[in-house]
């Protein structure tokens, strides 16, 4: 799935250890959805949009056809 | 230590975290590893006492911590797994099962009589998924 958590950590100046942290989950976690190797489940996309004070949508695009 | 209050908190969490689990893994490893030597060289209650410490001290770390040491992903990685390894054993299962019962009644070839616990161990392993299957499906 789409989506765009490296650019939103990016533009907060967050590591990924930070942001893993952040949430509870591991760094590697965090890095394979930015790498777009895993997709998250609803609850931890939830609690990423919180912290990023966006939509879900706004962070994870599933590119429906 | 000066060291630690320049860490930030993530730094120093991941770094327990690495820290955590391979002390968990060094652990197991270690004991089974030592266990086996311990045998090998006759003393195996010796070695059983140190596999013992090792599941011990895996576990000991495990729930120990307060640190997160396996998560969402590890958990989908291991179901993952899990479904791939019952995957690649079914067809050793069923090929198995039909070649040993089949080969002594069309020739003169003997299943050797350690074929069949082995067999029994691998239909248990599916009745046992297919319990924990039910049990979860009914929402536990």
């Amino acid at each position: 799935m789409n989506n765009a958590l490296r650019q939103r950590r990016g533009d907060v100046g967050m590591s990924q250890a930070d942001l893993a942290a952040a949430v509870g989950v591991t760094r590697q976690t965090i890095n394979a959805i930015e790498r777009e190797r895993y997709d998250p489940s609803l609850e931890l996309a939830f609690k990423l949009a919180a912290h990023f004070d966006c939509r879900v949508e706004d962070l994870f695009d599933p590119a429906l056809d | 230590m000066t060291q630690n209050r320049t860490v930030p908190p993530a730094t120093n969490r991941l770094s327990k975290q690495r820290r955590y689990r391979r002390l968990m893994v060094g652990s197991l490893l270690g004991g089974v590893g030592l266990s086996l030597a311990l045998r090998v060289l006759d003393y195996p209650l010796a070695g059983e006492a140190v596999y013992w410490l090792g599941v011990l001290g895996f576990l000991a770390v495990w729930f120990g911590t307060s640190v997160t040491l396996f998560d969402e992903r590890d958990r989908a990685l291991e179901r993952r797994a899990s479904q791939l390894a019952l995957l690649a054993l079914a067809p050793v299962l069923v090929v198995g099962a039909s070649a040993a019962r089949v080969l002594p009644l069309v020739s003169d070839y003997a299943v050797p009589a350690a074929v069949w616990p082995a067999l029994y161990a691998y239909v248990s392993v599916y009745v046992v998924f297919g319990v924990a299957y039910a049990w979860v499906r009914s929402g536990r």
